[in-house]
């Protein structure tokens, strides 16, 4: 009975870990299928991915999407969550329930309901518009975080504060902000992860320039390739040294 | 407030944008997205190419009819939805003088497809085939030569259909002896038929990369709609996958340029055009990395290695030509009927 | 004095109520309004037409989509919550405390690898060379390889893969911030294991599991790539079905009725759940 456990997490953990092995693995593919057998190890899908303007103009899209949506959304969702905790509004729940409806909608529904509006306003579309829809999606999340993280602890330290002569806005930027600093970053670093791997809104939002998920997605239509096999694994790769980062330099401090 | 999320946005997002160079915005296929064929243009003319894929002659259409002015100068389209695009006002009239038909491909010119009231709208560029790539060392090759055996008994789960109705129906319909141009509201049900036998021997319903990988990796030894611009990246490392053209022949595709009524920059985008059509440009763009195919100018020969014609089956063009039928083209009414058969006879 | 501090918060909370007015209630009546309108040969009219939602009863492959869609995301809703469940309570009660952390991580990691490509590379892995069939067939399970991808059962994989991440996340986060004291105090008055876990946890973490489910629903019933890539078109789901319909001919009146059915399948298991649900709480 006491192993089971463990038998339990390592069959899990060859589950999740299953699809980023073979991932990994076939990107060090030296024929032009990434299929068995395996003949590499090589290098030359690596070279040719980084080689790829498009690809690496896509990355760079990826993360001004992520960051700027993502600072929007923590911008808004805070402000939200200090009105509403902080204020004496009628109708309070009827906003809360208004600003969190996103999260009951699916992606898809989001995208496609800004693309008819924006067609029919005759705006065009861009990056700037599949932000604003990654703004929409991660804007309940963001306030949801930040809401639930504003206890009396902060109220005590506000009124000490404003009872010192600070205004509004003081009270705001450095007592607030600095004291919700975990939950802020949580709720920003959520969001990051969400609009950067985000695809059917960037698809149905953008034009010329486009995300990494939207240019794998073109990719993928051109053909077997173990390019996408290397641009998988370097996502990866870049992601898990920014989760590791985050967790040692940020979370870790909370005690 | 939101200005200044809009700046935070801006500043971020449209930052590379703000180089004043003149710009050429295309609407186009994913062949065209390869460097290799657009920079020499852009390099020649000073100017950059900005392109968006699509997928969808709809999606398109719809696509250019909210645009505003400016917004588009080039637009790919299929070969037999031109006219689509003539209809909605959406083409500008290009000058036959300056196209090189004269070097094309004779059956790939089409002029009645890109041109209406004896005018030209259009000019055709890349053209292949839709018909049946196998696995010449799992099947009897002598079979695939015959449509009626490719989905009989003999397969039964070992090929693939690949997702997308206009092809595989001008396949079925040519099995049965019925020209793709003769697909009527009235031949449907008899097409429904061969539909239906051939889903039922089918393993699956699959884009590009899905059936190839079904393809190389055995999942399946037939891909019923494939053809070179399937096989060809393929065949490099297993050159058992190949393609023909059975007896009842295939469905010849081919896609068409042409330059928006609306672009602000009509001369650039003639000049871009006759790039695409001019032998340099056909034999990049029949290489393109997205997807191979033949140029519709012939002189784009004399800028391909033997082992690039070879791919192409250079020398087999005059018999394929020969033997395919063009893509069937049915108005809106027959299209939204053919959809309709088609998701009805996959998801059964 | 309240009138303007009620006018402050007012202040505070409308920029995020605007926004979410702007961009998403407006394109959502949108939506619903294009529902009603038709489209006659190409052009637009606008209207109160119940066509659209008439084709989707009367097409088969339209209302079988939607069963598809149903099927599918509660087969993965149900699996994912069975698997992820025991593995949030061996992350949170057998892992020794200082693993917990980097057990967890290493549990939600592969997340961040890029969705689109992750579903692709269970393709190759569900190939009939692939490794699964391999282990199959050495283990003697299968005598020769069986068709796995481009299926439905690839999808369900596909999906599970995800939302077991995401479930074991938010299930963690609900056992370890029980007291250790409720299951000693269920032990003392004399529950085994299982009646604990019955009667105790169960119950204690049922919002947490509800919430997770619900999120579940809501991302995997309107997902396009899982099912795009990994089914092979064997059957259509909702947003695949949406896709065709603006892909070939710009069907915008079609592709809204769609999903404003899509959306009161959300509202139907919101409704189902909502007793558990907290939304604002996650």
């Amino acid at each position: 009975m006491r192993v089971l456990p463990w038998i339990y997490l390592t069959a899990a953990f060859v589950f999740i870990y299953l699809p980023v092995g073979a991932l990994v693995l076939f990107s060090f593919q030296g024929g032009g299928l990434p299929v068995p057998p395996f003949d590499g190890p090589s290098l030359r899908w690596y070279a040719d991915i980084l080689g790829d303007e498009d690809l690496v103009a896509a990355l760079l899209h990826s993360l001004a999407v992520a960051g700027g949506s993502s600072a929007v959304a923590c911008t808004l969702g805070f402000l939200a969550a200090y009105g509403l905790a902080r204020h004496v509004m009628p109708g309070s729940a009827l906003v809360r329930g208004l600003l969190i409806a996103p999260l009951t909608v699916s992606y898809l529904i989001v995208g496609l309901g800004l693309l008819m509006v924006l067609q029919r306003l005759g705006l065009p579309l861009s990056l700037m518009t599949a932000g604003i829809g990654h703004v929409v999606i991660n804007l309940p999340l963001c306030f949801a975080i930040i809401y639930a993280s504003m206890g009396a602890q902060q109220q005590n330290a506000e009124r000490a504060a404003r009872d010192l002569g600070a205004r509004e806005w003081q009270v705001v930027t450095l007592v607030t902000v600095p004291m919700l600093m975990p939950a802020l970053l949580a709720a920003f670093f959520l969001s990051v992860t969400l609009s950067w791997d985000e695809f059917i809104i960037s698809f149905l939002l953008t034009r010329f320039d486009v995300t990494l998920p939207v240019e794998i997605w073109s990719l993928l239509r051109s053909g077997l390739s173990p390019r996408l096999n290397a641009i998988g694994s370097l996502v990866f790769l870049v992601s898990i040294v920014a989760v590791f980062l985050a967790e040692l330099l940020i979370f870790r401090k909370r005690p | 407030m939101k200005k200044l999320t809009f700046a935070l946005l801006g500043s971020t997002c449209l930052a590379p944008a703000a180089m004043a160079q003149e710009e050429l915005n295309a609407l186009v296929w994913c062949d065209h997205t390869d460097p290799a064929l657009i920079e020499p243009f852009e390099e020649a003319h000073g100017v950059k190419v900005n392109l968006r894929e699509y997928e969808g002659t709809g999606a398109a259409l719809a696509l250019l009819e909210q645009s505003r002015p400016g917004d588009w100068d080039v637009l790919v389209i299929d070969g037999i939805d031109v006219f689509r695009a003539v209809d909605a006002g959406l083409l500008a009239e290009i000058p036959a003088d300056q196209l090189p038909t004269g070097d094309f491909f004779p059956e790939v010119v089409m002029a009645e497809n890109n041109g209406a009231d004896g005018k030209t709208y259009a000019v055709t560029e890349k053209f292949g085939y839709n018909t049946i790539s196998y696995n010449s060392d799992k099947v009897d090759p002598a079979d695939m030569e015959d449509l009626t055996k490719v989905w009989s008994e003999k397969y039964d789960g070992r090929l693939t259909i690949y997702d997308y109705y206009l092809p595989v129906m001008g396949l079925a319909a040519m099995s049965a002896g019925i020209d793709t141009a003769d697909i009527s509201a009235d031949t449907l049900e008899e097409l429904g038929t061969v539909l239906t036998d051939m889903r039922g021997r089918a393993a699956s319903v699959a884009g590009v990369v899905a059936s190839q990988t079904a393809l190389a990796t055995g999942e399946v030894d037939i891909v019923v709609g494939g053809g070179e611009w399937l096989t060809a990246v393929l065949a490099e490392e297993q050159p058992e996958l190949t393609w023909t053209i059975p007896e009842q022949g295939a469905v010849r595709w081919a896609q068409s340029i042409g330059v928006l009524a609306d672009s602000e920059k009509p001369d650039l985008a003639l000049e871009f055009v006759k790039y695409i059509v001019s032998p340099e440009g056909q034999a990049r763009l029949a290489t393109s990395s997205c997807f191979w195919g033949m140029p519709a100018n012939a002189e784009a020969g004399a800028h391909l290695s033997d082992a690039q014609k070879a791919v192409l089956r250079w020398d087999d063009q005059p018999d394929y030509l020969a033997r395919t039928q063009l893509y069937p083209a049915p108005d809106i009414d027959l299209d939204i009927e053919m959809q309709d058969l088609w998701l009805e006879t996959l998801s059964q | 004095m309240i009138a303007r501090d009620t006018l402050k918060g007012w202040g505070f909370v409308a920029p995020a109520l605007l926004w979410t007015l702007a961009f998403f209630v407006v394109p959502f009546v949108v939506m619903g309004a294009m529902s009603l309108a038709t489209l006659e040969g190409r052009t637009l009219v606008w209207g109160f037409s119940l066509a659209n939602y008439a084709e989707l009863a009367q097409k088969a492959y339209l209302w079988r989509a939607v069963l598809v869609s149903l099927e599918i995301t509660l087969t993965v809703t149900v699996l994912s919550i069975l698997l992820a469940y025991p593995l949030a309570w061996i992350i949170a009660f057998r892992v020794p405390p200082r693993w917990q952390r980097l057990a967890l991580l290493l549990a939600i990691l592969p997340f961040w690898t890029s969705y689109v490509v992750r579903s692709y590379a269970w393709l190759l892995v569900l190939s009939r060379e692939g490794v699964v069939n391999k282990a199959l067939m050495t283990l003697g399970l299968i005598a020769e390889p069986i068709t796995l991808a481009n299926t439905r059962i690839a999808t369900v994989t596909g999906f599970v893969h995800f939302f077991v991440m995401l479930l074991t996340l938010t299930i963690f986060a609900n056992l370890i911030q029980l007291s250790p004291n409720y299951r000693r105090a269920a032990m003392d008055l004399g529950a085994n294991a299982f009646q604990t876990f019955r009667h105790v946890i169960l119950p204690l973490t049922l919002p947490g599991i509800v919430t997770g489910a619900f999120l579940t629903f809501v991302l995997c019933i309107g997902d396009y790539i899982t099912p795009q890539i990994l089914g092979g078109n064997n059957e259509l789901t909702v947003p695949q079905v949406i896709m065709v319909q603006l892909g070939r001919r710009a069907d915008f009146p079609l592709a809204s009725a769609l999903a404003i059915v899509l959306m009161g399948l959300v509202t139907l298991a919101y409704l189902g759940c909502a007793r558990w649900l907290r939304l604002d709480r996650i």
